[in-house]
């Protein structure tokens, strides 16, 4: 036996196997792949709904919404003045279509990622058998190349926002999931042991003691979504979805360094305006909670 | 101090000498391997000939045509590209020529590439649409597009050398007006997925794709007719350029494909060129290499070796015999 060389499968075997699988997925798309684009039109629906709404509204209109937004969240006169100005420049240098596009895919994405993330990471919390279940799958969708199960998708949707979506929530919810199962998993005991000496019931203990005692944590877990949404855009951007991502990915094929630099720092923009907001809204929230005692 | 740099330098200049004398002819060649099939497959062909026949040290690189031209052209690295599409270089290619930086040894493929816009042979055959005006004419017959009204014209992916030339023309066409929406597919990968879908759920599919290709020898589709000659004034002033203000429509020229190698590789290559400046094949065999590839999930190496395995006939033209002997003995 040769030392060196590792004995492989044989070709023939191994092409076998390979011929084998895929086989078997295309015949799984085309069983299940409309029953599959019917369960997420709503997703398409709401996506094209929403970015329509911001590209077909006047841009002044649009920038005051958005500052609106971002100045009730932080009430930050600072922040605000901060987006207002990225937005302008934005707007100017010729990106504003490209950006709203992207805005409103990484405001869905996001939302999805913490409406599905919190609960499974509360799940988690509570149980240890359901996190070992549930931890090599995160670490699978935090390794796994985009593009191998990306292909895939496209192949049942067709390309478009669906599959991107898909792409990017599934990059971007692990660390909304891990962060708030270690954020409930930190608060200390003997305050969910006061908790019950008072009474508490499961529920109460759950909003009353450990939500609020995990905020950072959890505020931390948003943040880290919302800036790995924005990195998947240009992977997005490979399976067609619109966007900034789209004259990145010219830039990188076409050697344009300027044209890519320009996108980046836009998605570099909107990232920090999205954080920055949410972020001083998670304080908010703490401030409003902890001044009742004392 | 003077005697130690002194000493210094005619060591290490000794040492150079002695290491580019005890290297074989070529020494070490980087070829790019660009990342669709047929020029995959001719990246390593050249791989398997110039290590095994040459004794050549050979890395292969990733690239793309725009990307590698203008490596080679502002840095003559690297050396080789097997399968550069020069229709949409045309111009700085011609002044790379011009200049003696860049040269083109060879057709290799020669009965050239293929592009176009294509629609599934099964929806043509039963809709009788054989032009390209008769298949603007149905925005129904190819979904795909946002608003499901409207019909998906799928470009070629963003960077690559013919997206101006598809934007170009499908604005020649006036498509959108007809009711179509120029899709980007993004990538090679992603463009295929699409086509792969559209046979799979048996829906029509219309956009730009070229040959020889992997795809085109496993689904069967066949290329609109424009109705127009190849006008070369506005291919080169308009068509290429991206955002040209007033295009019209025009054939694609024969789409030439060549081998292109770097001034300062054809210098020291020595034999090798004379292997690059025969390297040629047709469509029909490269179709047949990438069918079989497809068929049995072959990487771009497998590829390789089967058509060095199976046509001899044709390889055994472009190397002297002794080249040949050695890669006999290696297959």
């Amino acid at each position: 036996m040769d030392l060196i060389d590792f004995p492989e499968m044989s070709r023939g075997a191994s092409r076998a196997l390979r011929q084998t699988v895929d086989g078997a997925f295309r015949d799984f798309a085309r069983a299940y792949g409309e029953t599959l684009e019917a369960i997420f039109a709503p997703i398409g629906h709401l996506l094209t709904f929403l970015e329509t709404l911001m590209l077909d509204s006047p841009w002044t209109l649009v920038l005051a919404v958005i500052c609106g937004l971002v100045a009730v969240m932080s009430r930050s006169w600072k922040i605000t003045l901060g987006t207002a100005l990225a937005l302008l420049a934005i707007g100017y240098l010729g990106m504003w279509e490209d950006t709203m596009r992207t805005i409103s895919m990484v405001v869905v994405c996001t939302v999805l990622a913490v409406a599905i993330g919190i609960p499974v990471g509360i799940a988690m919390a509570r149980s240890d058998r359901l996190r070992g279940v549930v931890t090599p799958v995160l670490d699978l969708m935090q390794t796994m190349p985009s593009f191998v199960y990306l292909i895939p998708v496209v192949m049942i949707f067709g390309l478009g926002r669906v599959p991107g979506v898909i792409a990017v929530v599934v990059y971007a919810i692990p660390p909304m999931i891990r962060l708030t199962d270690l954020g409930i998993r930190q608060v200390r005991a003997d305050l969910l042991e006061a908790a019950d000496a008072f009474g508490s019931t499961s529920w109460q203990k759950l909003k009353d003691v450990q939500l609020p005692l995990a905020l950072p944590t959890i505020m931390a877990g948003v943040n880290q979504t919302i800036m790995m949404s924005l990195a998947m855009v240009v992977v997005a951007s490979m399976i067609g979805v619109r966007g900034l991502g789209q004259p990145v990915l010219q830039a990188i094929n076409n050697q344009y360094f300027t044209l890519g630099v320009m996108n980046g720092l836009a998605i570099v923009a909107i990232a920090i305006t999205f954080d920055r907001a949410t972020q001083a809204y998670g304080k908010r929230l703490q401030k409003h909670l902890e001044a009742g005692h004392g | 101090m003077k005697h130690r740099l002194l000493a210094a330098t005619s060591f290490l200049s000794a040492v150079a000498a002695a290491g580019s004398a005890s290297a074989d002819d070529c020494g070490q060649v980087t070829v790019a391997e660009m990342n669709w099939a047929s020029a995959g497959v001719i990246a390593w062909v050249d791989r398997v000939i110039l290590e095994e026949g040459y004794g050549c040290d050979v890395a292969l690189v990733t690239g793309d045509t725009m990307p590698t031209f203008a490596s080679m052209n502002e840095r003559g690295e690297p050396d080789i590209a097997p399968e550069l599409w020069v229709n949409a270089v045309r111009e700085p290619l011609e002044r790379a020529t011009e200049e003696g930086r860049i040269l083109l040894p060879v057709e290799v493929l020669s009965d050239g590439g293929v592009e176009g816009f294509w629609i599934p042979t099964w929806l043509a055959e039963r809709e009788g649409i054989r032009t390209i005006h008769d298949a603007l004419a149905r925005p129904d017959l190819f979904p795909g597009a946002d608003d499901p009204d409207r019909g998906a014209f799928f470009s070629c992916p963003a960077g690559w050398a013919c997206q101006p030339i598809t934007e170009n023309q499908f604005a020649a066409l006036g498509a959108e007006d007809l009711g179509f929406d120029l899709i980007d597919p993004g990538s090679a990968a992603a463009l295929d997925g699409a086509i792969a879908r559209a046979f799979n759920r048996e829906e029509g599919w219309l956009g730009y794709y070229w040959g020889p290709t992997a795809l085109l020898g496993r689904y069967d589709m066949t290329r609109l007719e424009l109705g127009v000659e190849h006008d070369p004034e506005m291919w080169h002033g308009c068509t290429v350029v991206s955002d040209c203000p007033d295009p019209e429509l025009t054939e694609w020229p024969r789409s030439e494909v060549f081998t292109a190698v770097t001034a300062g590789f054809a210098e020291r290559g020595g034999v090798v060129m004379d292997y690059l400046s025969a390297r040629s094949l047709g469509n029909d065999t490269l179709n047949a290499v990438l069918a079989w590839m497809d068929d049995n999930q072959a990487t771009n190496e497998d590829g390789a070796w089967y058509f060095l395995e199976n046509h001899p006939e044709l390889w055994t033209e472009w190397v002297p015999e002794e080249v040949a002997e050695r890669i006999h003995d290696a297959l």
